[in-house]
């Protein structure tokens, strides 16, 4: 894609998500009715929910562009793989903080070694490894290469976090939404988390655009200086 | 038979070690590489052996793409380099016998006493790598590059540690290779030996070729000033 | 065929050096034997549920000694160059991925009895149960250390945060297996039937032949330079 069209649309699906976000917010505080069992505080629900429907999908784009990273060698591939990992992290980090807020109160602790629980803390510290690997190499290309087997490697994990869910007697609430027989939410409800669901999407994929058109731009400038330095064409 | 690399680049981050360098070794040949520290030499030699992919341009052999990852490749081609490559803790005939069996050569103890005898170095054949001098350890490598026969044969400072002996044995093993038609690919910073030895030359610097031509008359004065003028000034 | 007969020549190739030098070995069982005693000594046995305590322990000072001593199964072939030389053979990646796990897992499964028989020897546990089923449960917890420590042990010997970058890389994938371990395990050391055990089992078959698919795949682009 064209750069400043990346930017462009990035720009555009930022501000759509951040505008949804806060019309979420205000349903979440000020619309959508109280939760009879949990009370007030299940209304993290409708930031927990759509976090983690954010990391998972920054998480499965990271695997997929370094996937075809690795089989292409294209570097617009691993461009992409960074902009969604630094996402995936950072909304990682929102239902990873969010989620112990909601439990104190629901479950009456801050954390527990619930298995979905327990193998999502370890995918985002996979990806903090994906980090660690990229900087650490001597030469880049090798950091790149290196990152991208270790991201395909980690999201191996996501199957198995499935499997430990059905597997193992879980604290987690069962799902609410898609299920078979339709959800079984109240519609206020729904609504309020699919408009928070939609801002999260809008908001990661207009950073996640962003944030390609800068690493991309970065690359460019650096090949640029390159070539003025050494007066060979990268 | 002819192995060429046409347009090599290649980085290591932001430094590039190659510039868009055109070479060529061809069959009865023995191409010396040469240039100052941080010239790209190393970086060639790997390369043209297919274990770096270049970040642009390509390596061809008798017109053919090389490609590191085509197993194919990797069988006909030999290489010593400035680390041996052994594992200590092997006798020589024992790191021999591995290699032989991932090459898919013969690993008899006959076929490995020969091709230690070609290298002056059989009766070495029991003794613990660890415990040998660095020369006769060279001459282990130089036997291991040998024992599936290559085509082209790749030596990156390969005189480092040699004793004068050393260094004769190994210029007969690789006239004797040229004369079977093979091709040598040399990188060294023994530049009279590598004048007496080679066929061909090139000098690269700062990742550029400077030189490119017959060795035939060159002596170490007409080389030594491409190097630039920190080389001469160490040289002083 | 051929990749099976390179990667039986790379492992006991090894193994061999393994036997020869002995370092690693020696200092795998030191690691645990001393975290065995000092298990032990450090936790009040009276007011604990030891059983389940020592399954947590096997495989956590399996996990800590796969992390100190598997992970450097490249140090050999990088002392000299070697492995540069073992690269430009014709062998697959594939191979060579499987002969370095394979003698890498025969370390890691004698680490594992050894922390077994100590932990359950010096907690004094009499009647550890049925050796056959813990040897179910140990042959594919160990297979996916192994494998995980070797192609993490190649990825941290290229980096320059070398033995620090092991365990960030390694723990988030085994802990899955440690936990379907330790589970398996403390069910046996409880005397639970084994339809308990069978679950964790097949989880650990899973992640042991998954991530063995997964390195043989995938080491070609971490071996190469």
């Amino acid at each position: 894609m064209n750069l400043r069209k990346a930017r462009v649309a990035g720009l555009l699906l930022a501000s759509v998500g951040v505008v949804a976000i806060l019309v979420a917010h205000w349903m979440v505080v000020f619309w959508v009715p109280t939760e009879a069992s949990m009370g007030v505080v299940q209304r993290i629900f409708y930031i927990h929910v759509p976090a983690a429907w954010t990391t998972f999908l920054a998480f499965g784009l990271v695997a997929l562009a370094s996937l075809a990273y690795l089989w292409l060698g294209d570097d617009r591939a691993d461009a992409a793989a960074v902009a969604a990992a630094e996402g995936g992290l950072v909304f990682g980090a929102i239902m990873l903080t969010s989620g112990p807020l909601w439990a104190r109160v629901a479950w009456g602790t801050y954390w527990t070694w619930e298995p979905r629980l327990t193998l999502t803390l370890l995918l985002w510290f996979t990806y903090l490894g994906y980090f660690l690997v990229r900087g650490s190499m001597a030469d880049p290309r090798k950091g790149r290469r290196f990152a991208a087997v270790v991201a395909v490697f980690g999201s191996l994990n996501i199957p198995l976090i499935h499997v430990s869910v059905s597997w193992f007697r879980s604290l987690h609430p069962e799902a609410v939404v898609i299920k078979p027989e339709g959800p079984t939410l109240h519609p206020d409800m729904l609504a309020t988390l699919l408009t928070s669901l939609g801002g999260f999407t809008l908001l990661f994929l207009g950073l996640f655009s962003l944030r390609y058109s800068v690493e991309h731009a970065s690359r460019r400038l650096q090949a640029a200086r390159f070539r003025e330095s050494t007066g060979v064409s990268p | 038979m002819t192995l060429e690399g046409r347009g090599l680049v290649c980085d290591y981050g932001a430094t590039r070690a190659l510039r868009g360098v055109d070479v060529s070794a061809r069959g009865h040949e023995i191409l010396a590489v040469f240039g100052p520290n941080a010239a790209g030499k190393s970086t060639l030699l790997r390369t043209l052996s297919g274990e770096r992919r270049p970040d642009r341009g390509r390596v061809f052999f008798d017109g053919a793409v090389v490609s590191g990852g085509d197993p194919a490749w990797r069988a006909r081609i030999g290489l010593v380099s400035h680390r041996t490559g052994l594992y200590g803790n092997l006798s020589v005939s024992e790191n021999l016998r591995f290699f032989a069996s991932l090459q898919g050569s013969p690993g008899s103890r006959a076929a490995l006493i020969e091709v230690l005898e070609q290298v002056c170095a059989a009766e070495v054949a029991d003794t613990r790598t660890a415990i040998l001098s660095r020369g006769q350890r060279q001459r282990v490598a130089l036997a291991r590059s040998l024992l599936h026969n290559p085509e082209i044969l790749f030596l990156d400072e390969p005189f480092t540690g040699l004793d004068p002996g050393g260094v004769a044995d190994l210029e007969t093993v690789l006239r004797a290779i040229r004369l079977e038609g093979k091709i040598v690919v040399l990188v060294t910073h023994d530049i009279p030996r590598g004048l007496k030895l080679a066929d061909r030359m090139v000098v690269l610097r700062d990742g550029r070729k400077v030189l490119d031509g017959p060795t035939a008359d060159r002596r170490v004065e007409d080389v030594v000033p491409l190097f630039g003028a920190s080389f001469a000034r160490d040289r002083s | 065929m051929r990749e099976l007969r390179w990667g039986c020549m790379i492992a006991l190739k090894d193994l061999r050096l393994e036997l020869r030098s002995g370092s690693r070995l020696l200092a795998m069982i030191a690691f645990v034997v001393l975290s065995a005693l000092l298990f032990s000594v450090s936790l009040n046995l009276a007011h604990l549920e030891v059983r389940g305590l020592v399954a947590g322990l096997v495989w956590l000072t399996t996990l800590f000694a796969v992390t100190a001593g598997a992970g450097r199964a490249f140090d050999t072939e990088e002392n000299d160059g070697a492995f540069r030389h073992v690269l430009l053979t014709p062998v697959s990646r594939g191979a060579i991925f499987l002969g370095k796990t394979a003698a890498n897992w025969v370390l890691v499964w004698f680490v594992t009895m050894l922390a077994f028989f100590a932990l359950t020897t010096f907690m004094e546990i009499r009647s550890p149960g049925p050796l056959a089923w813990h040897g179910a449960v140990f042959l594919p917890g160990t297979i996916g250390l192994a494998v995980t420590g070797t192609f993490f042990g190649r990825v941290s010997n290229h980096s320059t945060l070398g033995d620090t970058l092991l365990p960030v890389l390694t723990f988030p994938l085994l802990v899955p297996v440690v936990f379907f371990g330790a589970t398996a395990t403390s069910r046996i050391l409880l005397e639970r039937p084994w339809l308990e055990i069978s679950g964790p089992v097949r989880f650990l078959w899973a992640f042991a032949v998954g991530s063995a698919v997964a390195g043989t795949v995938l080491f070609r682009h971490v071996a190469d330079e």
